[in-house]
């Protein structure tokens, strides 16, 4: 049975939505990324201060 | 006449040992070294494979005598060579050098694969860590793979390049101004992609430049040289020479090492073919090295005056090498078309990235964080400067420019990076954790590999150009001159009908030489 023009102009409006909604989608994960690294660095500094950086010292090497 | 680029990368890594305050670095390493030997079956009683120092002549320079030093080599005992060595069933040497955890790769014929089997040493030496942490319970040991301690101290990424002899005598013994015009102004900019990046009074592109004190020079630890003149070449030294480079960065990022390696087998089969006529030679090439470092856009005066820059010169580099690369009449350089399509990517990357005055990252339209680990790093500590408002010199960037290097995967900066997604893999998992346990197929790495995995307890000694064999009241050596001789496809069958090594070295004669050129 054909489409009628109503149901044709929803689903055009339904997919241009969904496009719209894509850029979003991956912003959205991207701030989510960001933050688990964010969230990381926070807890590499506090397990790793500056006295790790003093105890670091490394014999010379090749 | 150009040859195979076959390649091996010896990395030495930073170790950080806590809650065992009288266990030293060098014992911690050790530690390590024999933890995994006897994981893998190479310390079991009556066995004791020893490294062969005596093809090792660090003191002897391919410029003659007068550059040499008459030093004696000390002699390692039978203990302390145990003690410090372990030549893997996968064909590499891990070993202690001055108090750091060494992992020498097996002997590579491509880039990629020297990119796997770099990465194999990681999973290696955390593997390593593994168990010496359960031998001593109290004990943390953290690995790192980079050059400096941001205390002043560095240590090592060496790169070695198989060279024909009579190539390598003409460029580098005979007539050092070939590699002046060619060679040096390649490795001198070649840390725009190169390069691993660190902060400090701002940051820098390179961790090793500035460690770097002469063009040509024999020592390792001081006076460091673009190339190293040591008269060590591990092969049949009338046709073979082994290039040996010291100035390289310990790479985290696969894109890093690939065209760090790849581009370097192209400029050294087409500086073997006599292929560069132009003259690239720069005014100053140390001070051209530490300046681009600091700036990797800077302007580098060349010899004839004019003004150029890395990445300028890269491209003539590449442009050269597309050329040559279609010649039908050269060893075909393996990758070749991902070198060259990386390495124009790259450079048209970095043509398109904008850094501030103060050296932030304004703009990457090239994507180049996802390849370089400089340009990760930067993104990285640009946007981490601007939150806390930090130097170039504060403590925290140099914490996380440590922690970027941890080879832990649960804790190093750049694996969390890349488990979001945020930079790019070249080498699978699988392909890296296949490497763990066997060589790459296509040099002579295979032979001692397979050596090492089925005859060890009748091997007495080992080197990169020797297996020898303890066949009671008499010893046989093996030798392995030709890298690119001892693969797989030649002795695999071999090995899997001789039921000892007396057996292999009788199926071996039987066979009589190896058809072909060399």
């Amino acid at each position: 049975m054909a489409e009628t023009r109503q149901v044709r102009q929803q689903k055009k409006k339904k997919g241009a939505k969904e496009a719209e909604d894509i850029p979003q989608v991956l912003a959205t994960d991207k701030k989510k990324k960001l933050k688990q690294l964010d969230s990381f660095i926070e807890n590499v500094l506090e397990q790793a201060g500056e006295e790790f950086l003093e105890e670091f010292k490394q014999i010379e090497g090749q | 006449m150009s040859i195979p680029k076959v390649v091996g990368i010896e990395q030495e890594y930073a170790i950080s040992v806590k809650g065992a305050d009288d266990l030293s670095a060098f014992h911690a390493s050790c530690m390590l070294v024999n933890a995994y030997a006897q994981k893998v079956g190479i310390r079991e009683p009556g066995m004791g494979v020893l490294w062969d120092y005596a093809h090792e002549t660090p003191f002897q320079d391919i410029r003659g005598e007068l550059f040499g030093r008459k030093t004696a080599r000390d002699v390692t005992g039978r203990e302390d060579n145990l003690l410090i060595n372990a030549i893997l069933p996968n064909g590499a040497r891990l070993y202690t050098d001055h108090a750091h955890p060494e992992y020498s790769t097996p002997e590579c014929l491509s880039a990629t694969e020297a990119v796997a089997c770099d990465k194999a040493g990681e999973l290696i030496l955390n593997e390593a860590v593994r168990l010496a942490e359960k031998i001593l319970p109290q004990t943390t040991i953290k690995l790192f793979k980079n050059n400096i301690d941001h205390q002043g101290q560095s240590y090592g990424c060496h790169e070695n390049y198989l060279m024909d002899a009579n190539a390598h005598e003409a460029c580098l013994v005979l007539n050092p101004g070939r590699a002046q015009k060619t060679l040096i102004p390649f490795l001198v900019t070649r840390q725009v992609f190169a390069g691993s990046g660190k902060p400090g009074a701002q940051f820098e592109i390179s961790q090793r430049a500035g460690f770097m004190e002469c063009l040509f020079g024999l020592d390792t630890m001081f006076h460091r040289p673009l190339i190293n003149t040591r008269q060590e070449h591990h092969a049949d030294p009338k046709r073979f020479r082994r290039l040996h480079l010291i100035l390289g960065d310990a790479t985290m990022s696969d894109f890093s090492t690939f065209l760090k390696i790849g581009t370097t087998q192209i400029v050294l089969q087409m500086l073997e073919d006599d292929y560069i006529a132009s003259d690239f030679s720069l005014r100053d090439g140390l001070s051209a090295l530490k300046q681009i470092s600091a700036r990797y856009d800077c302007p580098i005066e060349m010899a004839e005056g004019r003004k150029t820059n890395a990445i300028e010169l890269q491209r003539r580099f590449l442009d050269l090498a597309r050329i040559y690369c279609q010649s039908r009449d050269i060893p075909r350089v393996p990758d070749a078309d991902l070198i060259l399509q990386s390495w124009s990517d790259v450079l048209d990357g970095l043509e398109t990235l904008t850094l501030s005055r103060d050296c932030d990252l304004e703009d990457d339209p090239g994507d180049l964080r996802r390849k370089l680990d400089w340009v990760l790093k930067l993104w990285l500590f640009t946007r981490y400067r601007r939150k806390k408002n930090l130097s170039w010199n504060h403590p925290q960037l140099k914490v996380l420019d440590l922690q970027y290097h941890n080879i832990d995967r649960e804790e190093s900066i750049f694996y969390s990076l890349r488990d979001q997604g945020l930079t790019e893999a070249i080498a699978s998992e699988a392909e890296v954790a296949a490497f763990v346990d066997e060589a790459p197929p296509s040099t002579r790495a295979w032979f001692r590999s397979r050596c090492m995995q089925k005859f060890a307890r009748e091997i007495y000694l080992v080197n990169w150009e020797v297996v020898g064999f303890d066949h009671g009241d008499i010893h046989r050596m093996v030798p392995l001159l030709n890298p690119l001789k001892g693969t797989r496809e030649r002795f695999e069958e071999i090995f899997d009908k001789a039921a000892d090594s007396r057996e292999l070295l009788a199926l071996i004669e039987k066979m009589g030489p190896q058809p072909g050129p060399r």
